[in-house]
């Protein structure tokens, strides 16, 4: 005999799962559609205006033309490896959600039922997340090898060497938040923010804007976006790794590349900004708590995707030994330093 | 002293770059772009650009009120051409005396190998032969980049009058000769330079 409630139990994880799944398919589009709109407005220019209304469905036609577009395989690419790679690069970028809390554990009302607003509240969350975030690093590297063709695999290279360099950094940065909140859940993590904006790690002063500031330094060098953004140089290497993808396979690049980027704001706002509270505790009669944690999560996800795209679209590419020098000889030292700052306030 | 001065602008410099200033005048400028206004010209869709009436585009032959063609085919055009792209063949029409009677029989230019320097404007006696504000000169046959002189003799889609360097709202037509944006010479705006 099965138990009715592990069975609901069951039902009610697989249905948020395939919600999470479906969810983060679905963001690049409007995330491409907003990031070539912000780079139009910053060149003073309109961006895509012509299919629906103020280019709307700009998205729609560019899927439409990647389902059509000859999927081509290099002659001499490593088959099976070329045609896996993409799949690598995307599988961790959507499994490090299951970890992600988008809200805290709910009553809901009528039926009196607890429900949480993530998939697994782990009490290793974010050992898990930094380890997913760096396998998604093999996608990139085993696209660039299997490709057979120089650019491919410098970008791959160059990407590799980068992100292990400030994956130390990024790994710091998350020691910091783990003993200033005392947890590694990150349900925990966000627990020990409530109560109004003082209570952030980021106004954890002195030292948590310094720990914010590493971790969107090695956040954006992580997912590989200007200032950062080496393994696709277009200058010297065409476009990196992804140079002989096209069609859907280079698609799935995007899309890990967009859900690495909504990861990092993610991961940005639950360790630093609160999470899901807002900035002063209040409720609104008859809204569910639910909605209010919500909309705070996805205000602040949003207001960082787009200081992504500002950054992107006012910033210059560093150089490979700039690059290397700010990851090992300014983050790494600051955040060792930081770290012994950190232990002190907290003992 | 000179050691001190160089102290002085390494800590201003460890200053400025802790505090990410730099950083911020970036994304001040690019914020400041944010929000201004667009220079975009909708072209195809919504806006056109009307040109100056110095302009030189396509060529067009001008007649006069009465509807007499100016034109007196006297070939200067054909010879002060460079390119050689403009054909004049004369002939006597019947209905005046003299010298007035010559009109041409053919006027054709050839626009593909035309480059638009004006000489033909500045040889022509009688003001016929102007380079026309017309620009969309684009097409996907042959045959529709030589002009003849029926064609020319239309008028033109913007008047000698109308002053131009502007931009004004227009609306796609399609015909079978292709797709022409009509503009609405009445609302034209100045270029947001």
């Amino acid at each position: 005999m099965i138990d009715l409630a592990l069975i609901i139990t069951i039902i009610i994880m697989v249905v948020k799962v395939g919600l999470l799944t479906m969810i983060l398919f679905s963001l690049p589009m409007p995330l491409t559609w907003i990031e070539r709109k912000v780079a139009g407005h910053i060149h003073a220019r309109l961006g895509p205006f012509r299919v629906g209304p103020h280019g709307i469905m700009q998205p729609m036609a560019d899927t439409v033309k990647l389902l059509f577009k000859e999927d081509i395989v290099p002659e001499k690419a490593d088959k099976l490896i070329f045609k896996l790679a993409p799949l690598i690069a995307m599988i961790p970028a959507f499994a490090v959600f299951v970890a992600i809390p988008v809200g805290g554990t709910w009553t809901v009302p009528f039926i009196d039922q607890e429900m949480n607003l993530y998939v697994t509240d782990m009490n290793v969350g974010l050992l898990y997340i930094l380890a997913m975030g760096g396998l998604g690093i093999y996608g990139i590297i085993f696209g660039g090898w299997a490709s057979n063709s120089k650019y491919a695999l410098l970008g791959g290279m160059r990407s590799a060497a980068q992100m292990i360099s400030y994956e130390v950094a990024l790994s710091f940065a998350a020691v910091g938040v783990v003993m200033m909140s005392n947890s590694l859940s990150l349900v925990d993590i966000v627990n020990t923010q409530g109560g109004g904006f003082w209570n952030w790690n980021f106004f954890y002063l002195p030292v948590g804007p310094v720990w914010f500031f590493i971790f969107i330094i090695a956040g954006s060098a992580e997912i590989n976006r200007i200032p950062f953004d080496l393994a696709e140089d277009e200058g010297t290497l065409a476009a990196g790794f992804h140079t002989e993808y096209s069609g859907m396979k280079f698609s799935f690049f995007m899309l890990a590349e967009y859900i690495a980027l909504v990861t990092v704001s993610v991961l940005a706002v639950v360790l630093f900004f609160g999470g899901w509270n807002p900035p002063i505790d209040y409720t609104i009669p008859f809204v569910p708590i639910a909605f209010i944690w919500l909309f705070w999560f996805v205000i602040k996800v949003s207001v960082f995707i787009y200081m992504f795209m500002w950054v992107r679209f006012t910033l210059p590419r560093y150089r490979y030994d700039q690059l290397m020098n700010i990851g090992w000889k300014i983050l790494i030292p600051i955040s060792l330093v930081n770290i012994l700052i950190t232990g002190f306030m907290r003992i | 002293m000179n050691c001190s001065c160089g102290v002085g602008k390494r800590i201003k410099d460890f200053v400025k770059s802790a505090l990410f200033l730099d950083f911020i005048k970036g994304m001040h400028v690019t914020l400041g772009y944010l929000f201004s206004k667009s220079i975009t010209i909708r072209y195809p869709d919504e806006e056109k650009w009307i040109p100056y009436q110095r302009f030189r585009g396509r060529h067009t032959l001008n007649m006069t009120s009465e509807g007499k063609e100016l034109c007196v085919a006297c070939e200067l055009c054909s010879k002060a051409c460079p390119t050689d792209c403009i054909t004049v063949i004369p002939m006597e029409d019947d209905t005046g005396i003299g010298i007035t009677d010559r009109v041409a029989k053919v006027w054709k230019v050839d626009l593909v190998r035309c480059l638009f320097c004006g000489y033909c404007e500045d040889a022509c006696p009688t003001r016929a032969v102007r380079l026309s504000r017309e620009y969309e000169l684009s097409t996907t046959d042959i045959s529709r980049t030589k002009f003849e002189k029926r064609e020319l003799l239309l008028p033109e889609s913007v008047p000698e009058q109308v002053h131009g360097g502007g931009i004004a709202k227009a609306k796609f037509v399609r015909s079978k000769d292709g797709i022409k944006i009509v503009a609405n010479l009445g609302k034209m705006k100045k270029m947001r330079w």
